[in-house]
């Protein structure tokens, strides 16, 4: 059993991981999720669908509020942009949906250049309310923009065909989602080990200090918003397939709420915390409901017709007690259970 | 090689009857001896569950109504309700569920006008027979779908109706319109426009307000200014109410309409002497009508203390799609299919719900296309009055 990490060449020090069992669970678990969709029903697939495309979003966030430490309450914005960018694109302009997606990343990428430009001197909840207001904007600018938008009558988006490959079906639907969220934690995990990744850490842990060691704080912050937008505007053109129409209602200010709970519950700025925070936060209202089914039906009954006060509620409490008694989120769970079984009987 | 064959084919064929079976049986899930479930997918909680609620209860009038009388044939109805609390994405998740999990044979409902649209392709690709009467909106039926049908009168030809008879009772007037700045409101300005281009309509005012907006102050205001003496207030429910308090503040008091997604009577008591005399059309009887309270009555037993409370113009549209949909169902027999509560939907010929006028469909028409009634508020008595 390995007790301790023994890192000897540069190669073993930027590995995604060296440990063989973490290889072969994640093999299991991709094995896993290519067989999920031909086993689950439409009902329980959709929440995979909507787990695979939270990943997307909140890992967008993440590199963001995670790596960097900006703080973002619009990223509402960012998703809105890149589902409509996406429905604009292929829905009305009849382009090919790769050229949509490309879309969906690259126009929300620029539009969060207009917004990371005040970042570069604003900080915290400062800066937050700059990105609340951006979403709040961006919303105006659609409604307003009738000739491309549709304005409030949305646009009606159907499933793409990639590569003579259609992803009409849910499975097929949720198949794309998985190569997107697989993509996009390879990208974030690389990003992350990467020069650029240790700026953004550095500029979050102490900016002045960044600057010394001579990093270019303006530029390093607004790539840390063009990265963040591009991946969250995918994960929105990704949403608005699955919602199969895009208006602004479909696109809540709650969202960016939610995204943030999530990377909380997760733990701020790991990847596999994004992933983790997700597959809770998504999961939670449903496996309440379930263990309250379990003791009576009246409990089902009313998760069923007060869904959405009970889940407000559960998110509430669950952020409150992660703060509280887990600031570190779920991968501290999950590294404070690692050490423990590691170096069982002793304490450290 | 032939016993290799036999050994073979026979998982197949057990394989490929044992899928025949199970398409069957998907074909008529939802259904047992002793019960068939409809579903339902509302927003129960948040500022829509006004319209949620009522109309759920109105499914649950029609639903305790044929099971008092027997169920559809012998079978007791299981009504099975999700929330969506106004969420696309739930809308959608809870359709899944109810269809997937629940196992319903049919639906009703289903939430807003965006929710229903996005929620469109999931019906299609299942086929569940569904009657719709909450956000009666022309993608719901334009092109006509197999399996879904629509109760109810499109907000188009509602407004034109309103602003027809508003500009035929107050000839040469000044108009003033404000609108919400999402679906609906296009909606209502894209009919209003219509009769302003047909009766060359002269309008002073024209406003647009954000959704969620609270105080209209400012628009009131320049409402006043223009001398507007005929107004179309756009709003839904908190909005027109704010308009009415805003405009008895100033001291205005011009003909106005409003909408049905409005027509509520706890609109009119928060209105107060404000909304007395307002003019609405809709597609429902008025619960001071003959048929109002008559419905009212037998409401009174079929639903607890606090539903009867809930009770508004939605619980019309409600009970109407479950009696359409119930009376298809019972047409088909003993052994119902959704085939054949289609087909049966679809023959649907001026049935009698007691709350609207009588609904048909027809061979490629998922519309029922309600006629409408103008109707005026009295405020002394919380109530809606036809006019004619």
């Amino acid at each position: 059993m390995r007790t301790r990490d023994y890192k000897q060449t540069y190669r073993e020090l930027v590995a995604l991981t060296d440990s063989v069992p973490v290889w072969l669970w994640s093999a299991i678990l991709i094995a896993a999720l290519i067989i999920a969709p031909h086993i689950l029903n439409a009902y329980t697939l959709s929440f995979l669908t909507i787990i695979l495309i939270t990943v997307v979003g909140v890992l967008g966030l993440n590199i963001l509020t995670g790596y960097t430490g900006l703080i973002s309450l619009g990223h509402v914005g960012f998703l809105v942009t890149g589902a409509y960018a996406y429905a604009v694109l292929v829905s009305k302009y009849q382009m090919p949906p790769i050229v949509g997606f490309l879309g969906a990343g690259v126009i929300p990428a620029l539009a969060s250049l207009i917004v990371g430009a005040p970042s570069l001197r604003l900080k915290g909840l400062y800066l937050a309310i700059t990105t609340l207001a951006f979403s709040f904007i961006i919303n105006t600018v659609i409604l307003e923009a009738r000739t491309v938008t549709n304005g409030a009558r949305g646009i009606a988006v159907k499933r793409p065909e990639l590569f003579g490959i259609s992803f009409e079906s849910e499975a097929a639907f949720t198949y794309l989602c998985l190569g997107f969220a697989v993509l996009t934690l390879f990208a974030t995990l690389n990003i992350r080990r990467s020069r650029v990744g240790r700026a953004f850490v550095a500029i979050r842990d102490n900016d002045i200090a960044a600057r010394v060691m001579g990093i270019n704080l303006h530029t390093y912050k607004l790539l840390a918003f063009v990265t963040s937008a591009f991946i969250t505007g995918i994960a929105g053109a990704l949403y608005g397939i699955y919602l199969s129409f895009v208006s602004v209602e479909g696109f809540p200010f709650l969202l960016s709420i939610e995204a943030l709970a999530i990377l909380i519950v997760g733990g701020l700025g790991s990847a596999l915390g994004a992933v983790l925070g997700t597959v809770f936060i998504v999961l939670l209202p449903e496996a309440t409901r379930l263990v309250f089914s379990l003791f009576s039906t009246q409990m089902d009954a009313l998760f069923s017709t007060g869904a959405q006060e009970l889940k407000s509620m559960l998110y509430g409490v669950v952020i409150i007690l992660f703060l509280r008694f887990q600031p570190r989120g779920l991968v501290g769970l999950w590294h404070d259970v690692k050490r423990t079984w590691v170096h069982w009987p002793l304490r450290y | 090689m032939r016993k290799y064959l036999t050994t073979l084919s026979l998982p197949l064929l057990l394989a490929g009857t044992l899928a025949a079976s199970d398409r069957a049986f998907a074909a008529e899930q939802g259904i047992t001896d002793t019960e068939i479930v409809i579903g339902d997918v509302e927003p129960l909680t948040g500022p829509p569950a006004l319209l949620g609620v009522a109309a759920s209860i109105g499914h649950k009038i029609a639903i305790a109504e044929a099971n008092n009388a027997g169920g559809i044939n012998g079978r007791k109805i299981k009504y099975v309700l999700e929330d969506d609390g106004y969420v696309t994405a739930r809308t959608i998740q809870g359709v899944k569920k109810v269809i997937e999990v629940d196992k319903a044979f049919a639906m009703l409902g289903i939430s807003g006008s965006g929710q229903s649209i996005a929620v469109m392709p999931v019906l299609e690709k299942a086929g569940i027979p569904t009657v719709i009467d909450v956000a009666p909106v022309k993608f719901l039926w334009e092109p006509p779908r197999k399996n879904v049908f629509v109760v109810g009168q499109s907000y188009e030809e509602g407004i034109i109706h309103l602003v027809t008879y508003l500009a035929e009772k107050n000839p040469g007037k000044k108009w003033g319109l404000i609108t919400q700045d999402d679906d609906y409101g296009i909606t209502v300005r894209d009919g209003f426009d219509t009769v302003v281009k047909a009766k060359k309509l002269n309008v002073v005012y024209s406003g647009n307000y954000k959704k969620g907006q609270r105080d209209f102050s400012s628009d009131m205001l320049q409402l006043k200014d223009s001398g507007a003496e005929v107004f179309l207030a756009g709003g839904i429910i908190a909005e027109n109410i704010a308009m009415m308090k805003e405009l008895e503040k100033l001291n205005v008091k011009p003909v106005t309409g409003i909408f049905w997604p409005g027509r509520i009577e706890p609109v009119l008591k928060l209105m107060g002497p404000a909304g007395n005399g307002i003019y609405a059309v809709d597609y429902v009887e008025p619960f001071a009508s003959a048929a109002g309270k008559a419905f009212l009555e037998k409401a009174k037993p079929l639903v607890s203390e606090a539903e009867f409370k809930g009770i508004n113009r939605y619980t019309m549209t409600g009970y109407a799609a479950a009696k359409v949909l119930i009376a298809a169902i019972a047409r088909c027999g003993k052994e119902p299919t959704w085939a054949c509560t289609i087909s049966e939907l679809e023959k649907t010929k001026s049935v009698e719900t007691g709350v609207m006028a009588p609904v048909s469909f027809g061979p490629g028409v998922r519309f029922s296309n309600q006629k409408l009634q103008i109707m005026q508020s009295d405020f002394p008595t919380l109530s809606f009055k036809p006019v004619n």
